[in-house]
């Protein structure tokens, strides 16, 4: 039913219009059963079925006049719109991961520090030192963390972007612009998520490192371990939320023509 | 088969016909109106679908929506009373054209 489709895209999709959509292909679907059934073919049926379809310009025009007021409603999105949204949602994805490696980097240290300490390469601090000193750096760096977080999501949630999650217009143009945009993102999106999958897979192999140069100190493996499981999550998040950027442009137009047929 | 513009004018006399006994619902419709005109008109969805919007506007018809047995959900037509009013007056309207035009129709021609 690719044809009603094409011929409802220029039409504004609201439920009136849907209503109608789906009438015609009912009727439709009727008027081709009937014909196969009465001994035509396929492509015979499909033949009839098209040429008493008519022109959708007939009831464009009878709906123009009701439609000229609801069609406003659909904000249309422009080309520095889009640009900008993307540009923000780019910036944020890189606070949102940054800030996360942070937090699994405040992690860390409460392992990697009491270890350096320990092999006495920072030797004045061995004798006095205290366990609690350890949570000011924890407590230094998730403060970092949850500072670029709020930053991050007061641009996103005060700007009108909060709009794009709900329904806007794209133009025909900007639309393929975007796309064209989206698919060359994509191999660097599918790299960068086998990358990270295959570094978070290889990750223990710094443990048998660790042990096979020495079996005393696998902590510093543990760290290791730990240190590239957190570049892996910050690519997932950085990458994952710009792919989500072009989703959410390119997404909410499909689901609105897609949803009516199977 | 007739032209769709000379027949333009009368279309919503046709539906509306077609609903004077019960209601019906688009491919009905548009079946008993080919049926009826013995495959001559062949009234196209859109012109059928522009009508009925037409029509429902003017408060000639209104529309409703019917669960058939195997489930389909259709959108079944209604005549009302004003529009009963108005297939009246369109056919006086009939009456009188078809009296005025053939009078410049020459016979035999």
């Amino acid at each position: 039913m690719n044809y009603l489709d094409n011929m409802f895209a220029t039409l504004p999709k609201t439920e009136q219009i849907k209503s109608i959509k789906e009438d015609l292909l009912s009727n439709m679907e009727d008027k081709y059963n009937e014909l196969k059934s009465s001994g035509k073919s396929e492509n015979e049926a499909v033949g009839i079925v098209i040429s008493e379809f008519g022109n959708i310009d007939e009831l464009m025009k009878e709906f123009d006049i009701e439609l000229d007021g609801e069609r406003d409603e659909l904000p249309t999105l422009t080309e520095d719109e889009v640009n900008n949204y993307l540009k923000v949602n780019k910036k944020w994805s890189i606070f949102f991961g940054t800030g996360v490696f942070i937090c699994l980097l405040a992690l860390i240290q409460l392992i990697l520090i009491p270890q350096i300490i320990e092999d006495g390469v920072i030797t004045d601090l061995s004798e006095n030192f205290n366990d609690d000193i350890l949570l000011i750096p924890f407590f230094l760096l998730i403060a970092i963390a949850i500072a670029m977080f709020t930053y991050a999501g007061m641009e996103m949630s005060f700007g009108k972007y909060r709009d794009l999650e709900k329904r806007f217009k794209l133009t025909v143009h900007l639309r393929k612009s975007i796309e064209n945009k989206n698919d060359s993102f994509h191999p660097t999106y599918t790299r960068s998520i086998i990358i990270g999958v295959v570094i978070s897979f290889l990750s223990p192999i710094t443990l048998f490192i660790e042990s096979a140069i020495n079996e005393d100190v696998s902590s510093y493996g543990v760290v290791f371990l730990l240190l590239i499981i957190s570049i892996a999550t910050s690519i997932f998040i950085y990458f994952g939320f710009i792919k989500m950027s072009y989703d959410t442009l390119l997404k909410i137009e499909h689901s609105n023509s897609n949803r009516e047929y199977k | 088969m007739i032209s769709s513009d000379v027949i333009r004018g009368y279309n919503d006399t046709i539906i509306l016909y077609m609903l004077l006994d019960n209601d019906s619902y688009g491919y009905e419709i548009s079946k008993n109106i080919k049926e009826l005109s013995d495959e001559k008109y062949i009234i196209k969805e859109t012109t059928l679908y522009s009508a009925f919007n037409r029509l429902m506007k003017n408060g000639y018809i209104e529309s409703f929506f019917k669960k058939e047995t195997h489930g389909k959900r259709r959108t079944y037509y209604r005549i009302t009373q004003s529009g009963i009013n108005y297939y009246k007056e369109k056919c006086n309207e009939w009456e009188l054209t078809k009296e005025v035009i053939n009078r410049f129709i020459k016979e035999g021609f």
